[in-house]
């Protein structure tokens, strides 16, 4: 009953006209950000933050974890209509939800999109309400060798993803590691690659990265095919609501994704990103008809889509109770509640529960929002989207140049995007992934911290990742899954799953 | 395709191994307490292990896809030199941005974007790339607050 009587508070509280507008402001930005390539949540919120200084410290995380939430909805568009990801989270969403657009079937890809997000994020919020507490309690006794083993089992679930050749996923997975480990050591505080450019002391960063590697690269292999056989033009809209066969192919998915991408959202390092490829994986392992995945099947869009808006709620558990923000996201949001002297911690509920509860009962809200936000969005983006690709691109670009200087108002941040942007155009060429890459690139730093963490306090020993339960159930499933792609057998079945890269 | 696919591996094997040697030099510590180049010892290590065995692999005969599916020439066809020309352009455009301000030098890449890669009408150029300044200069500048540079000419 104390959960009931909590959330009605939470939403006299929220349906306030002042807080129900911030949430409003949130949802439609972030929307607007994720249907916009090359602008991220991050870039966003680090826009905004200074402008909920002058608000209520709820009203600033309403609308702050509207943009994030908000986010997820709307990156699925781009994903679906462009074959680019609006958010990294939306990547998966462009191996089938793309395909599904070129066979004319873009409606029911963006409908299962939406709907798959508010299912999700609805059953989310529930699971955020009455499980925070004792997850809350277990995740308090992870220690560097559990967080080590499940972002190496992260990686391995992309790296088995991959395309092409697993040692190729995997050295592009070694690199990323590399380029985010970059900067300041953390403990002995000497620079480590940065050739003498002060900006890179604090290491490179998440948006220039992914907006070269994803949205750059993306427009370069465009411009060099034949701007005439413009892939928006292509894109056909009928109808947005999905049939019944969609939703009978659609809603296990949904609910599995849900399921897993709240409980990924818990753990530290990306969770929304994670939990759409585990999702996508998941699905493809249990489908009946494994080999139509990255051909356009309905499957491959809802399980991702509703994994990743599971996995951004979820992520509130770890910072809202334990005030560990697991992304960047959420250590934006960490920093806002600090500037109004809010401590987000075990504390915050007992101390603070207008924000606790407030902010769920607006994810509520917010998530109604963005289901009527978005449909008829969609058609509005279309009509944007239907431009001609040479008139596009130089504005995708365009948003794309000014989303990298807006981060730090630096013109460096261009060039990093630049640099990547070349990168990426020439992997694609040559067949190397860039989604291992990105993921190990956001999981670097957490992952040198805990290895070296769990060095120290196994004095040297590697066995410290196997003889504690959860570690060693990360390391064993991490193992058996890099096995399965030598063994022949498996190995063939793989290889017989079509895992488009974002093309 | 495997002169391309060995100038994939080859390229990484470069990397690694150059990293593998900074990484050295960094420090690397011990296993007790790893040192600053350790986690870039241990992935450069990695990336040079399976860049080599991926090179290994173009040496070995063609696999049986290779067989039923020869890959197309990788730059046959393909206007690179468009991107080289847009690569161009964007990097003088980063370069002069700061000097030359938002609204000049972003108005000129537009007209150059909108010119180089397809012949677009210049009404059309230049029409488009004053719609987009000033939705662009709206959105970024007026609404979410980001310093643009003035420039030398002051606007």
């Amino acid at each position: 009953m104390d959960v009931l009587h909590n959330l009605i508070s939470g939403f006299s509280l929220i349906l306030q006209p002042d807080n129900l507008f911030f949430c409003f402001i949130g949802v439609f930005i972030g929307t607007l950000i994720g249907v916009l390539p090359g602008i991220g949540p991050v870039g966003a919120m680090s826009l905004l933050l200074p402008a909920t200084y002058k608000v209520s410290p709820l009203a600033s995380v309403i609308m702050l974890a509207g943009i994030y939430y908000g986010a997820q909805y709307g990156g699925s568009t781009t994903s679906i209509l462009v074959n680019i990801p609006g958010e990294s989270s939306s990547v998966v969403t462009c191996l089938d939800g793309y395909q599904m657009a070129r066979q004319g079937r873009a409606g029911p890809a963006l409908g299962i999109a939406a709907f798959g997000s508010f299912i999700a994020g609805t059953l989310a919020l529930v699971g955020l309400m009455l499980v925070a507490p004792p997850l809350a309690s277990i995740a308090l006794r992870f220690g560097p060798p559990e967080y080590f083993s499940l972002m190496c089992l992260g990686l391995t679930i992309l790296i088995y993803l991959a395309s092409g050749s697993v040692i190729r996923a995997i050295m592009m997975a070694a690199f990323g590691v590399i380029l985010g480990c970059i900067g300041q050591d953390p403990e002995t505080g000497s620079s480590r690659f940065v050739f003498g450019v002060p900006d890179l002391l604090d290491g490179i960063g998440l948006a220039p990265l992914v907006m070269g590697l994803f949205g750059i690269s993306e427009v370069f292999l465009n411009i060099e095919q034949s701007l005439k056989s413009g892939r928006i033009l292509e894109t056909k809209i009928k109808g947005l609501l999905p049939n019944w066969q969609d939703w009978k192919d659609s809603i296990k998915p949904i609910l599995r994704g849900s399921v897993l991408g709240f409980f990924l959202g818990i753990l530290p390092g990306g969770g929304a990103v994670i939990s759409s490829f585990a999702s996508y994986a998941v699905e493809k392992k249990v489908s009946k008809h494994p080999e139509m995945f990255g051909k356009g099947t309905i499957e491959g869009v809802a399980g991702p889509e509703s994994a990743n808006n599971a996995a951004s709620e979820g992520a509130f558990v770890p910072l809202l109770t334990l005030g560990i923000p697991p992304n960047v996201v959420m250590a934006l949001l960490l920093g806002a509640l600090m500037i109004h002297g809010i401590t987000p911690g075990p504390l915050l509920i007992p101390k603070h529960p207008e924000i606790f509860w407030g902010v769920i009962a607006s994810m509520y809200i917010g998530n109604a929002m963005l289901l009527v936000l978005n449909l008829p969005l969609i058609g509005m983006w279309v009509q944007v989207l239907k431009v001609p690709y040479k008139i596009l691109f130089p504005l995708i670009l365009l948003f794309c140049l000014i989303g990298a200087y807006s981060i730090n108002n630096s013109t460096f941040d261009v060039a990093i995007m630049m640099v990547f942007g070349v990168l990426g155009y020439l992997m694609r060429k040559y067949k190397f992934e860039g989604a291992p890459m990105v993921l190990a690139f956001v999981l670097g730093p957490m992952l040198e911290n805990s290895l070296r963490q769990s060095l120290l306090l196994s004095d040297g020993s590697f066995l410290i990742f196997f003889t504690r339960p959860i570690s060693a159930g990360g390391m064993i499933v991490t193992l058996l899954m890099l096995i399965s792609c030598i063994i022949p057998a498996f190995r063939k079945k793989r290889e017989e799953i079509p895992m488009e890269e974002v093309e | 395709m495997r002169a391309h696919h060995r100038v994939g591996s080859i390229f990484w094997l470069v990397i690694g191994i150059y990293i593998t040697i900074s990484a050295y030099r960094l420090g690397l510590g011990s296993f007790r307490q790893p040192g600053p180049g350790f986690i870039f010892f241990l992935m450069a290590l990695l990336l040079i292990i399976l860049s080599a065995i991926d090179l290994r692999t173009t040496f070995i005969g063609k696999s049986k896809s290779e067989k039923e599916k020869p890959e197309a020439p990788l730059w046959k066809g393909a206007r690179w030199p468009k991107v080289l020309i847009v690569l161009v352009g964007i990097s003088i455009y980063n370069y002069v941005f700061n000097f030359l301000g938002f609204l000049l030098s972003t108005f000129l890449l537009m007209i150059f974007l909108f010119k180089a890669v397809e012949p677009t009408k210049w009404w059309v150029s230049v029409l488009a790339s004053i719609i987009t300044i000033l939705l662009s200069f709206g959105i970024f500048k007026l609404w979410l607050k980001v310093p643009f540079p003035i420039g030398v000419l002051g606007f």
